[in-house]
């Protein structure tokens, strides 16, 4: 599915967030995880419900769980194209051990569980 | 030595007891599937004691638009003389990945199945579910075997659930 852009002023930084990602990995194991988007914008940013879409369109896709971040960049940087989006996956731990996949510009993830949360 | 022996003796049966434990190739299966769960014995029957389970990656469908939930659920239980293996629960939660199931429901069904497969003396199920319109619901199912001292405990823990009521999740 192709993502819609909306019209948003220049030089706005954005981050999404999103706690929902499930995708199968190569066992055919469940993976989830939290995705974090962050760009600068150049005039244009992707349409949430697109987004939201789209990031549940993966729960019947499989992939090397080291390649997640990268299929998101590489789907929003088709219709965003700035050099500054960077995309963070934290996967939910396997066998004892947490992994975060990071494609991209880095940043920091804001965490938090909802926007009223205190810091 | 004759400890080992029954270490091992024990170590032998619950291996023979469970299949997807230890298993080459698992198989995940995306829709409802409560064969796959298996037990093992509880060697400590004679004292009560709780076993907590916490599933954070559970996933089900909303059945009227086919949109993803996700939900905490938290197990607790007195095991009888079965218990759940822990695999093949995994293996249980994952299934409900495509099956359109409401919260309220779900909490429901997964609490009858665990009842059924292992008569616990106590068991209880809550869903910590994530909101959806701003809204998270959570559900909590629990059970008892009869005795009257488990009966108590359901009792207890049902009339105190949320007493203070408060953001929870």
């Amino acid at each position: 599915m192709a993502l819609g852009t909306v019209d948003i002023i220049e030089h706005t930084h954005i981050e999404y967030m999103t706690p929902e990602l499930l995708f199968l990995g190569k066992s055919g194991q469940p993976y989830r995880g939290t995705v974090y988007i962050h760009f600068i914008s150049e005039g244009k940013s992707i349409d949430l419900l697109d987004l939201k879409k789209y990031i549940t369109s993966l729960r019947s896709c499989t992939f090397m769980a080291e390649n997640i971040a990268y299929e998101i960049y590489s789907k929003i940087n088709m219709v965003l194209e700035v050099d500054t989006l960077g995309v963070i996956v934290d996967l939910s731990a396997r066998g004892g051990i947490q992994q975060r996949i990071q494609f991209g510009e880095n940043f920091e993830p804001a965490k938090k569980q909802h926007v009223f949360q205190i810091p | 030595m004759p400890k080992m022996t029954n270490s091992t003796a024990y170590e032998e049966k619950r291996t023979s007891e469970v299949t997807q434990l230890g298993a080459e190739k698992t198989v995940y299966r995306y829709e409802y599937a409560p064969e796959v769960l298996e037990t093992f014995e509880n060697v400590h029957p004679e004292k009560d004691y709780w076993v907590t389970l916490n599933a954070d990656e559970f996933t089900s469908l909303c059945p009227i638009t086919n949109q993803p939930d996700f939900a905490t659920l938290i197990i607790n239980y007195i095991p009888d003389l079965r218990m759940v293996e822990s695999k093949s629960l995994k293996l249980y939660l994952f299934s409900f990945m495509n099956s359109g199931e409401f919260h309220e429901d779900v909490v429901n069904k997964i609490g009858k199945d665990l009842a059924v497969l292992m008569s616990p003396k106590y068991l209880e199920v809550v869903g910590l579910f994530y909101p959806r319109g701003n809204i998270s619901i959570h559900p909590t199912f629990s059970f008892h075997n009869g005795e009257a001292k488990y009966e108590e405990i359901e009792k207890y823990r049902f009339m105190n659930r949320n007493i203070n009521p408060q953001r929870i999740g």
